[in-house]
């Protein structure tokens, strides 16, 4: 009987607290619902808020301040211009620490959604950062896009996911990348033996293997190998490399862990062996390995906005994070257009990313989107050599 | 010849047959990469085991002394490795060191010891010392929230990115050829981290062999009680001994920037786990066996890389530590633990 009464009892608590639950889960749905940041309107007034998610710590820091100072760059030019005076814009900061934890992007991400303010995203950077943080911006109903993330199948709709209508980026993909790298190494370089290491995340993977793909159906021995973000031993990989290898593919993310498998492949003895890098190692100063390749993004040296910030940064243009200048400068668009009754809300700032069109743009060529998120018809990527004062040159 | 001592021999020789065994495979039987190639992944199995071994020292020693998992150590190692940089930097950097080479190497070794040694102090006073008489596992969690303020405390103070050593800069990309041009190539770099490691574990060995402080540190470990009670203030001799094993990581973390070259606040966490792997499968407790333990964990890591595509070196190095609990759980130079019946 006891026993029957402690069960009863025990049943009847869990259906209190089970109810209790279900109806503060669904008051609290109602209440967010009701307040949401993804479908509330916004008061834009003289300032507007966008977000800018990229690593500004991190190994990866380099590359993101790069992106950083760039957007930055456009956003100091669009507030000063005298037109703008009612239409400032305020960028919030997200630090996704690319390389230590995706987590670190999505809890950005997840900040900017409930963010009220919060009009649009520019970034993140990486590829992995995207799949890993596309379902909190969609949750907030914000629009994001990248100056980095070239991943070919984070606009392909299925593979990492459905991210159209929110994700844009505006360079080119991987797709377009690995051609020009595999066409540099057996055109132009001559390269008959060629490794590859990826450093096993989804971006670094996609590319090796696609350049690999290509490689491997033009004759050239091609031997794949990985090692992962987090290693610094490269001394038994480099053991392993055959002294008559012609060149090394690195498409990693992390400068300074291709700076530190550049030294040890010379300590090694093997510093004849070419390194061959990709847009994620485009980091002059901190990958310094004089003689090594890298393909990056394009961009038109001969626009004023390059010159100046070129001129300004001492020589230095930090091209990696060009790119997130137009990112910007889409988003920017998009959240002024969306303010011009002097109310907004995310979906129609995403609606008018969709719908960008810059007829010239300082990658040196227009800018608009497809529905996939990808741009029209965008240049291609460009190949650099690092000199021996550690800046990187293009050479085609 | 006591049951112990039969054992350990036992094992050793059950290793050395299993070595023998995987030289002859590798070098015979392996004809794509042949014997250079085995011998150059030992030879960096060799260089990387110093380092483990050094942190794995720490771990076993604690361990003996307070039976305490001391989860912080390989956050110790960490700002040990810290320190060592800002003694670099302070000193001119790689580039343009403002003293002679070696003895800004020196210097870096020194402070980096001593600093990592007081820092291994004060977690032992602060964080273990007032749980000495509670249930073990609270010490334990202790050492794990020392590890992670330490991981966040170096965090905010170095910031996440990655720190330099640029070690072949500053000492040198030579070394020395073994079997001519294309045999073994040693880095001189390596031969210093060897040779510094060796050095250090005889300077402990013969510290705890022959020294007043380690006939206390063992009386301590045998029965903490009955040390007390001759004399010996058990308090003192833990601290000295948390010094002691905190200089030992900070040494592995200095020797481990200078040849790797990438520091960062989170690298304690895997070396840490090697270290204490290396300290398990040689035998926690035993000094000899922290020793046997991170050569084996490096060169297992070492051969592991090079054998085998892709990255699957933490795989087999977690793999084996299994493997050996499972057929010796008292690792190859531990000692059984006696049951009274």
């Amino acid at each position: 009987m006891r026993k029957f009464v402690v069960a009863a009892a025990l049943a009847a608590g869990v259906a209190v607290l089970a109810t209790a639950a279900f109806g503060s889960t669904n008051s609290s749905s109602r209440t967010t619902s009701a307040a949401s940041p993804a479908t509330a309107t916004v008061k834009c007034g003289k300032t507007r808020t966008i977000g800018m998610a990229a690593p500004y710590t991190g190994p990866a820091a380099d590359i993101g301040n790069q992106q950083v100072r760039w957007a930055k760059y456009y956003v100091k030019r669009w507030n000063a211009q005298k037109a703008n005076k009612n239409k400032q814009i305020k960028i919030v900061p997200g630090d996704t620490q690319l390389g230590v934890d995706t987590a670190f992007a999505v809890r950005v991400a997840k900040s900017f959604a409930s963010n009220s303010k919060l009009l649009g995203v520019v970034g993140p950077a990486g590829s992995q950062e995207v799949v890993a943080s596309t379902s909190a911006y969609k949750g907030g109903g914000l629009g994001f896009v990248s100056g980095s993330a070239s991943r070919t199948s984070l606009t392909d709709g299925h593979t990492d996911g459905n991210r159209r209508g929110y994700f844009y980026r505006v360079v080119p993909n991987d797709a377009a990348q690995g051609p020009v790298v595999a066409n540099w190494m057996t055109k132009k370089l001559k390269w008959k033996r060629v490794y590859i290491i990826d450093d096993q995340e989804a971006y670094s993977q996609g590319l090796a293997t696609g350049v690999g793909k290509i490689l491997s159906s033009r004759g050239v021995k091609v031997t794949h190998d990985s090692i992962s973000q987090s290693d610094s031993d490269f001394s038994s990989k480099i053991a392993k490399i055959p002294s008559n290898t012609q060149g090394i593919y690195i498409p990693w993310q992390l400068a300074p862990q291709a700076q530190a498998f550049g030294q040890q492949l010379k300590a090694a003895g093997k510093s004849k062996i070419k390194l061959f890098g990709s847009d994620g190692l485009f980091a002059p100063g901190v990958w310094k390995i004089a003689g090594s390749y890298d393909s990056a993004f394009p961009y038109n040296p001969n626009d004023a906005g390059v010159k100046k910030y070129v001129s300004t940064h001492k020589g230095n243009g930090e091209f990696f994070g060009l790119p997130s200048y137009v990112a910007a400068q889409v988003v920017v668009g998009a959240v002024t257009k969306a303010c011009a009754n002097g109310t907004a809300t995310r979906a129609e700032v995403r609606k008018l990313i969709a719908k960008t069109k810059l007829k010239t743009s300082i990658l040196g060529f227009p800018v608009s989107f497809a529905s996939t998120g990808e741009m029209h018809a965008p240049a291609t990527y460009g190949v650099y050599q690092i000199q021996s004062n550690g800046s990187f040159k293009r050479i085609g | 010849m006591n049951q112990g001592l039969r054992q350990r021999l036992g094992n050793l020789g059950g290793l050395a047959l299993a070595l023998a065994v995987w030289t002859v495979y590798a070098v015979y039987f392996s004809p794509a990469q042949g014997w250079t190639f085995f011998f150059q992944l030992s030879v960096n199995g060799i260089i990387l085991g110093s380092v483990y071994a050094l942190i794995a020292l720490g771990y076993s020693m604690v361990y003996g002394i307070l039976k305490l998992l001391n989860f912080a150590h390989g956050d110790v190692y960490m700002i040990g490795s810290f320190i060592g940089f800002g003694v670099l930097t302070l000193l001119g950097g790689p580039l343009n060191p403002a003293i002679p080479v070696a003895l800004l190497v020196f210097c870096m070794f020194v402070v980096a010891m001593l600093g990592s040694g007081l820092l291994g102090l004060a977690i032992e006073r602060f964080a273990y010392r007032p749980l000495r008489d509670a249930p073990r596992i609270a010490p334990l969690i202790s050492a794990l929230g020392v590890a992670f303020f330490l991981e966040n405390s170096a965090l905010l103070l170095f910031g996440s990115q990655f720190r330099s050593y640029d070690g072949f800069e500053l000492i040198s990309y030579n070394g020395i050829h073994l079997g001519g041009d294309n045999g073994v190539f040693i880095q001189y770099l390596g031969v210093i981290v060897i040779v510094g490691a060796v050095l250090l574990m005889l300077a402990l060995l013969g510290l705890v062999r022959w020294t007043r402080l380690g006939k206390a540190m063992r009386a301590v470990s045998f029965d903490r009680e009955a040390a007390g009670m001759m004399g010996i203030d058990p308090d003192r001799v833990i601290a000295a001994t948390f010094f002691i094993g905190s200089a030992l990581a900070g040494a592995a973390g200095v020797m481990f920037g200078l040849l790797f070259s990438q520091i960062y606040h989170l690298m304690g966490f895997l070396a840490g786990l090697k270290g204490f792997t290396a300290a398990v499968v040689g035998g926690i407790g035993s000094i000899p066996g922290a020793m046997l333990g991170g050569l084996l964990v490096g060169l297992i890591e070492s051969w592991a890389r090079g054998y085998l595509n892709g990255n699957v070196s933490d795989l087999v190095v977690f793999g084996v530590l299994i493997g050996v609990m499972l057929v010796r759980p008292s690792g190859l130079l531990g000692t059984p633990a006696l049951q009274k019946v």
